[in-house]
């Protein structure tokens, strides 16, 4: 056996017990988040398929995140504290990815999505008036910012705190008022509400 | 100064999340909202991303959209094992590349050491460094700033205005 081999095996076995969080840990910890991070990022994104890759990708920087920092073990017993490292982790990946492929024009994501609508839409109710809402809200939010769709996905979709959000998106938590504020004024007005004076 | 935010938000959102807005909201919390600007933006954002997430429950729903957690454990798992392999075998690598490195810096050295051919050649090579007359050289390129310096200028210029501009169109948001 070479040095080169004794190497490897070590390295296999360090890979074993890599992740702080067992197998039964993990599966239970994503059967209860991924729908919520899958959402986030199809949102944050536009893109579907994206987000599939992404989602992997974001539990496996989670489990070497939580890895490489045996300091802050403590911190990740709490459930809300994996919870935002988690969508930490989300975000900053789906910004990556964004960077990676700015050339493509947001408007041509809000398509693709719009195709994806009589799949996922199926189900009881007014089917074409759901429709028509749905379409305008995905329009609305694909007009926005990122920072924006993720703040207000976060505060709306997930209830998130504005110290959760703040430290999810990268901000400073005093500063997470007034951005909301300004998102929310920006999406309804892409909803149609006039601007000044309540509806 | 402008208000950002009122005391009722938080009861808009929460007729909003239980399916009570507009219809089996309060009648003064609805009063409300159709004189607060802010309230009544919560109302149609909260709306709004309550249909959205409506929509994408259902995509998840559908069977094979996720990938299963078992799955993404094993994979995580593998991806972790070939990392470490990866890592493991760089210093390794970087051995090798350094025993060959000096390998052939030893080559060299005995070759230049015993072969008249190449002392021959380093000696012209080096009287020809030393030949260069610098002061002869700097009427020529003064001559070519002189006559093509817009042209000069504009190549430095796009050596740094080019990574600056495309590092603040990927950087924007």
């Amino acid at each position: 056996m070479t040095y080169s081999d004794v190497s490897r095996a070590k390295a296999i076995a360090d890979a074993e017990a890599v992740f702080v969080m067992d197998e039964e840990a993990f599966r239970g910890f994503y059967d209860r988040n991924a729908r919520g991070v899958w959402a986030y990022l199809s949102r944050v994104t536009g893109d579907r398929q994206l987000a599939d890759d992404l989602l992997q990708e974001t539990f496996y920087r989670f489990l070497r995140a939580a890895s490489v920092a045996p300091t802050d073990r403590d911190r990740f017993d709490s459930e809300a504290h994996r919870r935002n490292s988690l969508y930490r982790i989300a975000t900053n990946l789906a910004k990556d990815a964004r960077r990676r492929s700015f050339t493509r024009p947001a408007a041509s994501v809000a398509g693709d999505d719009v195709e994806h609508l009589a799949d996922c839409g199926r189900g009881g109710g007014d089917h074409g008036t759901d429709i028509d809402r749905r379409t305008d809200v995905r329009r609305a939010m694909f007009q926005l910012r990122p920072r924006d769709r993720a703040m207000l996905w976060l505060a709306y979709a997930e209830g998130a705190s504005h110290d959760e959000i703040a430290g999810v998106i990268g901000v400073q938590p005093s500063s997470m008022k007034l951005l909301l504020f300004r998102a929310r004024r920006r999406m309804a007005k892409l909803l149609g509400r006039e601007d000044g004076g309540a509806k | 100064m402008r208000q950002i935010e009122c005391a009722f938000e938080s009861e808009v959102v929460m007729a909003v999340v239980q399916s009570r807005w507009p219809d089996r909201a309060d009648a003064e919390l609805r009063e409300h909202v159709k004189t607060c600007e802010i309230c009544a933006d919560v109302a149609a954002v909260a709306g709004a991303i309550e249909c959205a997430l409506e929509e994408s429950a259902a995509c998840v729903a559908f069977p094979g959209t996720l990938p299963d957690s078992g799955l993404v454990w094993w994979k995580a798992q593998m991806r972790a094992r070939r990392e470490a392999v990866a890592a493991a075998g760089r210093p390794i690598t970087a051995v090798h590349l350094a025993a060959f490195a000096c390998a052939v810096g030893l080559l060299g050295a005995c070759i230049g050491a015993t072969s008249s051919w190449f002392q021959g050649a380093l000696k012209w090579a080096w009287a020809g460094i030393t030949g260069i007359d610098i002061k002869a050289i700097v009427p020529y390129v003064a001559a070519l700033i002189e006559g093509h310096g817009l042209l000069i200028a504009c190549m430095v210029a796009m050596v740094f205005v080019v990574p600056v501009a495309v590092y603040l169109a990927i950087g924007r948001d």
